[in-house]
């Protein structure tokens, strides 16, 4: 007889969590920065909604970068930090490690770090991350959808045409205003 | 000669040219199945050896309403609650009233004089089974997220997510006792709640179960507070509890069995009241594609199982074969 409501919270992992949002919200800022820097005449940006994308793994295939722009951001303000991680762990893996065997992440590009008990944080390397949407699909399935894909403008040409765009069977692109080049989730709301 | 030629040619060229490229298009057009090798795939564990399904569902009826947060069942009617509505139905799902509650409801459970207490963010308040509003208590604290209510005798549980706690409190709101929080020397871990499901039920004899969502456990408690014993196995597989915050809704029926009911790939199962597997009540291909909420679950006297199912805004009633 539960309710569906926003996420508890926690004083030392709230700490944790601000921190690590700082850290994500100055790594964006820098990057939006350079963004509307390298594209002062362009007003507008591709940019994917993570509330109507599905990971149907064409962010990974499709985009004219190879690896692709697209890549994995953590919302960690919405992160339940969990031991048994939908994002991280295959779907009812041999045991909650950090082994190969365990990982459901292609390239490995998710780090597993213990917190305390029973806590667990989650960081993206963005430079092993191929944007495939695999863990997004198991943190929205059995977590509570921290994880979620984004186009990183610092890697983003900013196509025409984003190539992407054009078969996203859940048209979750659109152009967004260069200045606000991100849709993170936890930052802006559903519908 | 030579013109029509090249003329001809370059019509079947442009021809060519518009083939591939409609080809491409609609090959890769917004919409289209293409197979994903990045899909996550769970079809596996959808799959159940039918001979384990002990229930068949028996009649279904629509709750026309937004927000739907719970049910609870009596002898006479099933109540719902949903947003800042009360809603009664007949067993046939003929609508008796809806009327307004004082906020947005979380959670709904009945009493034996068939009152009816509903959970609200902060705080509780209790109706007669007519829908007029009898109790208002006040709010426990701002970080309270009241997401499950059990009434035995006149002690109300309430589970408040926000503060990881259950409070034991009077039919007027006052806090008896504090169960559940990290006491090593009373053995008690400590509830893990990534997100707001924490689900509670009094069983037969009185005892309390809680749902701990974060080890995907049952915990039963002593009337002082100390655990008296826990079960609960993490796993896709039809034995376990799938990924964080599962079992996300439970009920105890009169033998003491347990009913659980799971979010990510909704299923409904009954386990004894030792923690074995007995069978499933609803599998997971009896929800739509695509569904994520835990239906919530009651039990009438007869045992038939209650679900409000979210997605389909329906309460779907099964019966054991
Ligand atoms: S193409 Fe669209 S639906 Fe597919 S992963 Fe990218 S944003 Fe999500
Ligand atoms: S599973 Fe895919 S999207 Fe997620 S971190 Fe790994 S490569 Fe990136
Ligand atoms: S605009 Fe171009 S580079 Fe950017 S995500 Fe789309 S296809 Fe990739």
């Amino acid at each position: 007889m539960s309710s569906k409501e926003e996420p508890v919270s926690h004083s030392r992992r709230r700490l944790i969590r601000n921190g690590m949002q700082v850290t994500l919200a100055i790594s964006l800022i820098g990057i939006a920065g350079r963004t509307v820097l390298k594209s002062a005449s362009d007003d507008l940006v591709w940019q994917l909604d993570p509330f109507k994308c599905v990971q149907c793994g064409r962010c990974a295939k499709e985009c004219v970068m190879s690896p692709s722009a697209v890549k994995c951001v953590h919302a960690y303000a919405l992160c339940g930090y969990c031991d048994l991680c939908g994002g991280y762990l295959k779907p009812d893996p041999n045991a909650r490690t950090t082994a190969a065997e365990n990982q459901l992440c292609p390239t490995a590009a998710i780090k597993r770090k213990y917190i305390e008990d029973p806590y667990f944080e989650y960081v993206i390397d963005e430079k092993l991350c191929i944007g495939c949407g695999k863990c997004v699909a198991g943190c929205t399935s059995f977590g509570n959808g921290s994880l979620h894909l984004q186009v990183r403008h610092d890697l983003c040409r900013n196509c025409n045409e984003c190539a992407i765009a054009r078969v996203c069977p859940s048209e979750a692109f659109s152009r967004v205003p260069s200045h606000k080049p991100y849709l993170i989730k936890g930052d802006f709301k559903k519908g | 000669m030579n013109r029509k030629l090249i003329n001809g040619l370059l019509i079947l060229i442009a021809i060519a040219i518009v083939v591939i490229i409609s080809t491409d298009f609609i090959g890769n057009k917004a919409g289209q199945n293409k197979s994903n090798p990045y899909e996550y795939n769970i079809e596996a564990f959808k799959q159940v050896d039918s001979a384990k399904v002990l229930y068949n569902e028996v009649t279904t009826f629509p709750v026309l309403a937004d927000q739907l947060s719970g049910i609870a069942v009596s002898d006479s009617s099933v109540v719902v609650a949903a947003g800042n509505k009360l809603l009664q139905f007949n067993f046939i799902g003929e609508e008796i009233f809806r009327k307004p509650i004082i906020d947005t409801a979380t959670c709904i459970t009945m009493d034996g004089k068939k009152n009816v207490w509903i959970g609200m963010r902060h705080f509780v308040a209790a109706y007669d089974l007519n829908g007029t509003l009898i109790k208002r208590w006040k709010s426990f604290d701002e970080r309270s997220v009241i997401t499950s209510l059990a009434v035995s005798g006149d002690q109300i549980f309430v589970a408040d997510a926000g503060n990881r706690v259950v409070y034991k409190c009077n039919r007027d709101g006052l806090i008896i006792a504090r169960i559940g929080e990290k006491n090593e020397q009373k053995g008690v871990p400590g509830y893990v709640i990534p997100s707001p499901y924490f689900d509670l039920a009094i069983d037969n004899s009185g005892f309390l179960w809680v749902v701990n969502p974060g080890r995907q456990s049952l915990e039963n408690y002593n009337a002082d507070g100390s655990l008296r014993t826990s079960w609960g196995v993490a796993g896709m597989k039809i034995e376990g509890f799938s990924g964080c915050c599962n079992p996300a809704q439970m009920t105890i029926m009169d033998d003491n069995s347990f009913v659980t009911s799971e979010k990510g790939m909704p299923r409904i199962k009954l386990y004894g009241q030792h923690g074995e597997l007995k069978g499933i009540v609803a599998p997971p291909d009896l929800f739509d594609a695509g569904s994520y909420y835990a239906p919530d679950v009651a039990v009438d006297a007869s045992n038939k199982i209650y679900a409000l199912d979210f997605a389909r805004k329906q309460v779907r009633i099964f019966k054991m074969k």
